[in-house]
């Protein structure tokens, strides 16, 4: 016999049942929990083991001139992929030296791929030529896994670059993956550059997605769900370019061998209908993939082509600038077109000099930008103050972001009390650093693109638009072209004033003794200032802006030329040609030959002696 | 004659224990379905026939017979179990399977759970045994811990884990004092304590010196369990470096199981995602993506439970937990009312060792427990283990049968 009293005890029994529904309890509660609280969570979950998206990439938008040319178009464009579970590891050097890839980046490719699916194709390379995919199709027998899958690449149709205008797409790179939004993946092209970058959203349609169930190995075994959640891609949308196709190939051609920018626009509505910097490069070699050894060639070559001068150089506007000082003095009343002052060639400030290169005599304002006289704007400058100058080159948008489309741009620099307080000390500026910005030297920067929106103002009577390449955006959903909506602000000049100012710049290309002469055009009457940027460094920036026609203005222009001296001599006569190939259609004159820019031209310029 | 059967016949045992079966072979050709569905099911039900026999002869054996030859049955089987130890080969890194027939396996430590537990019961309702006497409780546990040091040397943790916990209960029954019982936790505390870094150990061996001292009888007693908790505890510490990296991956990985999805942890995450993917109705048998597209290891052995929650959902799952906790109560309920005390400490026993694997499977599923490789009764895949419980329901019903004698 068992001797202990608590043997199968009535309260031990009791214990155990409780133990046996303590146990019931705890397991009931943990499977509520997964089945039902955690349910949706686990069901994604699950959902995601077992089913694999393959993505069918959009075709991006095209890209249309303001006539409906076909500027940017989508062509096809090969990629290898490889299959990791049925390739070979013994054909790596096989294939790597058919893709020209290094070894070890083409397995490091494949390792990724790999944790991904082994049994999916992943893209080794993409848009390959025809001489690599004739020699993969060579090797198929002993490349297994290996195939190639037809995608999109950008094709540029017309002679027109506008490389950086149009901008490219890259490989998304881990930064931009982690704050861009969920719609991008590994591998994916992005636009990073111009309108590729501005409009990427509309560009690149929706990508389609072909489910597929797959087994815990990563086999496909079926589509899922017979492709009822199969979505197909969207197509992106157009963009209708206010660009004239045309005029860019024709200003680039002018521009070919200067280093710098033309912006022409419409002063109706601030379109671009031109936008060139130079050197440039080759947009298709964006297109699809560029060769890590060009890239580096591009981002190194000393002329630095990638670069953006039409909306990233901030340079000294020079005389172009003094319409900005006419328009405040003459608007704040504090002269009139009888105001004159008697130049004598120079200037004496304190103990400065200022010296014009020309004795003007008796000018009024009118004259005095017919005449570019530094004399008159330095002692302008003086009666107007600084206060009133920064205020008049704001409300013409300088000093800020013009919130362009048309990718990176510079605000440039505009000057104010408060700027010299902070660069120099409260009271150790003087009055003398005003009189160069007077002239538009000193520490005043502007851009190509801000200029031809000041030239586009001064000729549309004074509405500041923001600067855009893109009118109309095509829905390919919709089928609608939706108009892209383009703010402006006023300058506040009063036609009087806009009327002096406007006389004053048509006397520069029109009048006997006029700066911008060679912008003349035959037929039509043309307004503009042409300008000079010192440049420390080396030699004079040459600027010129200009519109016409002088009573309806269809287009206005700026442009700037690196090193190469007197604004009236190299940019006046390349925006002249621009206006009368855009006004006419074509050049009523004989086509000159792009001038080579002679090194050592003559400087003629109005400078400022220290 | 109704009155009769439900005098003598255990038509709950049997049916709950039928219900699992079907259910069990249910879910291996689920789990299957893709793999070779066709042969492991119908090994599976050849299996279950085998196993009804067994349950048969289980329930109508004499019970005084049974009881005789409960010590001989014991000593073969450990003799067994050394063989295989020596002889044996493995699978999945353990060596407890040897080769009884082409195509089927055998698991002796399966049935050592029962030869075990009928022994232990044969010792205890022996006269002038008393566990209050060191000498008898000594041996008590020795008659447990050989079979269990051969299981856990092939080395098979999770089975020799199930001999560990079914003594408790066992001896629970049996009468050991409170301080016999806290003696014996609190090393088991302290030991698992050990696996959890230094603070969790100490948090434990506090608990366990507070379960000593709350079922002290005297205080030399208690301050002997005392230190022989924290020999064991730091023990435990030195042989957790030289367990399998297999175990030690396992037990790591419960610690933390997000870790590792995709390596240690990748069982018990995959697992919690089909079960919980179920919901409420399961996503219809044969449906279970996670099941179907095989991304449960061993899915039809130690992770069976989450085919049934995948394609059967809370319903389901529910209804074989409640099922199991029939089988548990009723087992109580058998040794409550047995006279004889063989069968009385027989039924815990066996009620003991179901609940066990029962907690430590199904909790493992669902990310409660560590992985500890053991099958669900009567579902997981695997003719040892089948036959072995089915084999305990008979005896359960003879139990039943024969309650009224002494």
């Amino acid at each position: 016999m068992i001797h202990d009293e608590s043997f199968g005890s009535p309260e031990r029994r009791r214990t155990l049942t409780v133990v046996v529904l303590l146990m019931f309890v705890l397991l009931m509660l943990r499977l509520y929990q997964l089945q039902l609280l955690f349910h949706v969570e686990l069901d994604k979950k699950s959902e995601e083991n077992s089913v694999r998206a393959l993505t069918k990439d959009p075709v991006r938008g095209y890209m249309y001139d303001r006539y409906g040319r076909l500027l940017v178009d989508v062509g096809p464009s090969y990629s290898v992929t490889l299959v990791p579970a049925e390739f070979e590891k013994q054909s790596t050097g096989l294939l790597s030296s058919i893709l020209q890839m290094e070894p070890k980046v083409l397995e490091d490719r494949i390792a990724r791929a790999r944790t991904y699916s082994p049994f999916l194709p992943a893209r080794m390379k993409r848009d390959v030529d025809m001489k690599t995919l004739a020699a993969i199709e060579e090797h198929l027998p002993v490349l297994t896994g290996v195939s190639y899958q037809v995608e999109s690449k950008r094709i540029y149709p017309t002679l027109a670059r506008a490389s950086h205008l149009l901008g490219y797409r890259r490989e998304i790179s881990d930064a931009q993956l982690s704050t861009a939004s969920d719609y991008y993946r590994p591998g994916d092209l992005v636009g990073v550059a111009g309108l590729e970058a501005h409009y990427e959203s509309s560009l690149r349609g929706q990508r389609g997605f072909e489910y597929v169930s797959v087994n815990s190995k990563g086999q496909i075994i079926g589509s899922f769900e017979d492709g009822r959640r199969d979505k197909i891609a969207k197509e992106g949308f157009d963009l209708l370019l206010s660009i004239d196709g045309g005029l860019q190939a024709f200003a680039e051609s002018l521009m070919t061998n200067y280093s710098g920018a033309l912006v022409a626009m419409d002063p109706s509505d601030g379109g671009i209908l031109a936008f060139v910097s130079k050197p440039d490069y080759d947009p298709s070699i964006m297109s699809g993939v560029t060769p890590a050894d060009l890239w580096a060639e591009l981002q190194s070559n000393s002329e630095k082509p990638l670069f953006n001068r039409a909306s990233l150089t901030r340079y000294p506007p020079g005389s172009a600038f003094k319409m900005v000082l006419a328009a405040a003095a003459l608007q704040e009343g504090i002269i009139d077109e009888n105001y004159r002052i008697n130049c004598s060639g120079g200037f004496r400030f304190g103990n400065r000099t200022f010296t014009d290169l020309h004795v003007h005599g008796s000018v009024n304002v009118v004259e005095a930008i017919q005449r570019s006289c530094n004399v008159f704007f330095y002692q302008l400058m003086l009666k107007v103050g600084f206060d009133k100058w920064n205020e008049y080159g704001r409300r013409f948008g300088f000093g800020q972001a013009t919130n362009t489309d048309t990718g990176e741009e510079t605000t440039g620099l505009l000057p104010s009390a408060e700027y010299y307080d902070s660069r120099y000390g409260k009271g150790k500026w003087t009055q003398g650093f005003l009189i160069s910005l007077a002239i538009g030297q000193g520490e005043v920067g502007v851009s190509p693109l801000q200029m031809a929106r000041y030239a586009a103002a001064l000729a549309n009577g004074g509405i500041v638009y923001r600067p855009h390449a893109v009118e109309f955006i095509r829905n390919k959903e919709t089928n609608k072209v939706d108009p892209v909506r383009h703010d402006s602000t006023l300058v506040g000049l009063s036609p009087h004033v806009m009327g002096l100012i406007r006389e004053g710049m048509q006397r520069v290309v029109q009048a006997p003794g006029g700066t911008g002469g060679m912008a003349r055009i035959h037929g039509v009457i043309s307004a503009g200032k042409t300008g000079t940027a010192q440049n420390p460094h080396g030699k004079d920036h040459a600027w010129y802006i200009g519109f016409a026609p002088f009573d309806n203005p269809k287009i206005a222009v700026a442009v700037l030329l690196e090193n190469s001296g007197f604004g009236g001599a190299k940019a006046a006569p390349i925006a002249g040609l621009v206006t009368e190939r855009y006004l006419y259609g074509q050049l009523i004159r004989n086509v000159p030959k792009a001038a080579p820019a002679k090194k050592g031209a003559p400087k003629t310029i109005t400078q400022v002696v220290q | 004659m109704l009155e009769y059967l439900k005098e003598y016949f255990d038509y709950r045992a049997l049916l709950i224990c039928l219900g699992l079966v079907v259910v069990g072979l249910l879910s291996v050709y689920s789990a299957t379905y893709d793999v070779g569905a066709a042969a492991a099911f119908d090994k599976q039900l050849v299996w279950a026939g085998i196993g009804l026999v067994a349950l048969v002869v289980a329930a109508i054996f004499p019970l005084k017979a049974l009881q005789r030859i409960s010590l001989p049955l014991y000593i073969v089987m450990l003799g067994v179990l050394l063989v295989i130890l020596v002889i044996g080969h493995t699978v999945a890194g353990s060596k407890s399977w040897i080769g009884v027939a082409r195509g089927f396996g055998g698991q002796p430590s399966e049935f050592a759970k029962v030869t075990t537990v009928l022994a232990l019961a044969a010792f205890l309702a022996r006269t002038a045994i008393s566990l209050s006497n060191p000498k008898h409780l000594i041996l008590a546990i020795g008659i447990v811990a050989l079979p269990m040091g051969l299981v856990l040397a092939e080395p098979d943790l999770g089975t020799s884990v199930v001999f560990f916990l079914m003594l408790l209960p066992v001896l629970y029954w049996a009468g050991a004092s409170n301080f016999v019982l806290a003696a014996i936790l609190a090393p088991l505390i302290a030991a698992a304590g050990a696996l959890f870094g230094t603070l969790v150990f100490l948090v434990s061996l506090v608990i366990s010196g507070a379960l000593l001292y709350a079922a002290r009888q005297n205080r030399f007693a208690a301050a002997v369990a005392f230190a022989l908790t924290l020999a064991i505890g730091l023990s435990v510490q030195a042989v957790y470096e030289r367990l399998p990296a297999y175990q030690q991956k396992r037990i790591s990985t419960y610690m933390n199981p997000a870790s590792d999805q995709k390596g240690a942890g990748y069982n018990v995450y995959q697992s919690k995602v089909a079960i919980g993917s179920g919901g409420f109705f399961g996503k219809g048998y044969l449906q279970g993506t996670q099941t179907q597209l095989n991304f449960i290891p061993e899915q039809w052995t130690d992770f069976i439970f989450c085919v049934l929650g995948e394609e059967f959902g809370f319903v389901g799952a529910s209804i074989v937990i409640g099922l199991f906790t029939g089988l548990l109560l009723h087992g109580v309920n058998v040794a409550g009312v047995s006279k004889n005390k063989f069968a009385s400490v027989a039924s815990i026993g066996i009620t003991g060792i179901f609940g066990v694997h029962v907690l430590i499977n199904v909790g493992m599923s669902m990310g409660l427990l560590p992985v500890i490789g053991i099958p669900l009764p009567f579902l997981s895949y695997g003719g040892s283990a089948l036959v072995a419980n089915m084999a305990m329901v008979g005896l359960l019903m003879n139990f039943y049968s024969n309650r009224k004698e002494h």
